[in-house]
């Protein structure tokens, strides 16, 4: 795996204002003070498809009983996270599961650096929160039809399964419950925009990781 | 008003797939389908800000019963949306009403080249369905605190008020005010992200609008009450 030097996708980095409304950095004030008020026990961390779960209906039903706190933000690549969590987002809080899922905006990487950038992240997790589990969610496939990205993405998810595969403080869980149909598209009743999950997307994603998080001798250890 | 000739915010514009999975084409060509398919009596255009109200329960309650269709595409600019109108999504519907919600991303342009780029849409609306109302919604503030886009979002909304009224079937509805709290920060209560809508954001846009689409649907043109005999 790239060392932390040559790789961009493992190296922290906050999201540029470009647009000049601060939103970034606004929402990363938000979380760094929810670590000040509040005590999760599961930490939702990430982009888009993490933001948008805690909208849906699925989050007050599933998580928010397991006293959780998401901290995704729409764009974010693993880079961002890694800065995220550098700067405060882990601060103040002992969760017992950290929950993972970013990669499928690192445009421009390769699928090796991107998969150094999730196991940086793992890494940072671990020095942080010595005593959490940090449970790593496979990359989703993404566009109506076949295409490169789906590719990349599925080769992350492979080299983040093998180099998790020696670890006792992470885990690997594949979510898709086969969002890629026989014909090789995906439906816009799963994904609206072929990316972002729509309600019934979240809940074919959602149960199964509740079920793993809320079982009873968790710290999300699988078999 | 800016020539459209000489405004960037009104030349029609696909989107370049930078990502290389298609995604923006494929939105556009699903819904030139359910315009084959479907007798919308309402249709939604603009970008995200349309797009994601389709998602929440709210849609379902409100919007759907009066045979709705909701063409956003999130991160569409002025120029997009005119160019996804003109390949496409226009054919074959005649909704009484349009809701159009759009602006927001117009990064590269100045606050009367997006206004221009929206009356150019409903200008287009209007010419190709004489008989639709078109409702355009305002450009929502963003940010958690005041910031230039709040400015330039304000200034659109200002001239939209002043240049619609000369299109005749054109409304405008902004809600802009109940999303700045007094110490001028904006909620995420509202606003997940300080730009995009909660599901009780949306709520407090989606009264006043349905409001107003309850009223333009019920001012049935004397032909369609006929054929309802």
């Amino acid at each position: 795996m790239s060392a932390e030097a040559s790789n961009p996708a493992a190296t922290p980095t906050p999201c540029e204002d470009a647009q000049g409304d601060g939103r970034w950095m606004s929402q990363h004030v938000r979380f760094v003070s929810e670590c000040k008020e509040r005590e999760p026990d599961v930490v939702f961390v990430g982009d888009s498809l993490v933001q948008l779960m805690h909208q849906f209906g699925i989050w007050r039903q599933l998580f928010s009983p397991l006293h959780c706190l998401n901290f995704g933000i729409g764009g974010d690549a693993t880079q961002h996270v890694l800065w995220r969590l550098s700067n405060g987002e882990l601060d103040n809080i002992s969760p017992k599961v950290v929950v993972l899922w970013v990669g499928t905006n690192n445009h421009g990487h390769t699928a090796e650096q991107i998969a150094g950038g999730i196991m940086a992240i793992v890494q940072l997790i671990h020095n942080k929160l010595p005593h959490a589990h940090t449970l790593v969610l496979g990359v989703l496939p993404r566009g109506r039809m076949p295409n490169p990205l789906r590719e990349r993405n599925a080769q992350v998810n492979k080299l983040v399964q093998d180099a998790l595969s020696s670890l006792s403080h992470a885990s690997f869980f594949n979510v898709d419950p086969g969002f890629v149909l026989s014909d090789g598209s995906i439906s816009h009743q799963d994904m609206y925009d072929y990316l972002h999950l729509t309600a019934h997307g979240y809940q074919a994603v959602c149960e199964p990781l509740h079920s793993l998080i809320a079982r009873p001798d968790t710290n999300g250890t699988l078999a | 008003m800016s020539g459209d000739d000489l405004n960037p915010a009104a030349v029609p514009q696909p989107v370049e797939d930078l990502h290389g999975d298609g995604r923006w084409l494929a939105q556009h060509a699903r819904f030139v389908q359910e315009c084959k398919d479907g007798e919308p009596e309402v249709l939604f255009v603009g970008d995200s800000m349309v797009q994601l109200m389709e998602q929440y329960e709210i849609w379902r309650e409100m919007f759907s019963p009066l045979h709705a269709l909701n063409f956003g595409l999130a991160g569409d600019t002025t120029c997009n949306v005119l160019w996804r109108l003109q390949n496409g999504e226009l054919q074959n519907i005649r909704p009484k009403a349009v809701v159009l919600w759009v602006g927001t991303n117009n990064h590269g342009h100045t606050a009367e080249q997006v206004a221009g780029g929206i009356v150019a849409i409903a200008q287009l609306l209007t010419n190709r369905l004489p008989k639709a109302k078109i409702v355009v919604l305002g450009l929502l503030p963003r940010g958690e605190r005041p910031n230039p886009l709040r400015e330039k979002n304000a200034a659109v909304n200002r001239l939209l008020c002043s240049w619609l009224p000369r299109l005749g079937q054109a409304s405008f509805l902004d809600v802009s005010k109940e999303f700045v709290h007094a110490d001028g920060t904006i909620s995420s209560q509202d606003m997940f992200d300080y730009l995009h809508l909660t599901s009780a954001g949306y709520r407090t846009l989606a009264k006043p609008l349905l409001d107003l689409l309850l009223q333009i649907l019920e001012e049935t043109p004397e032909d369609r009450r006929a054929s309802l005999v």
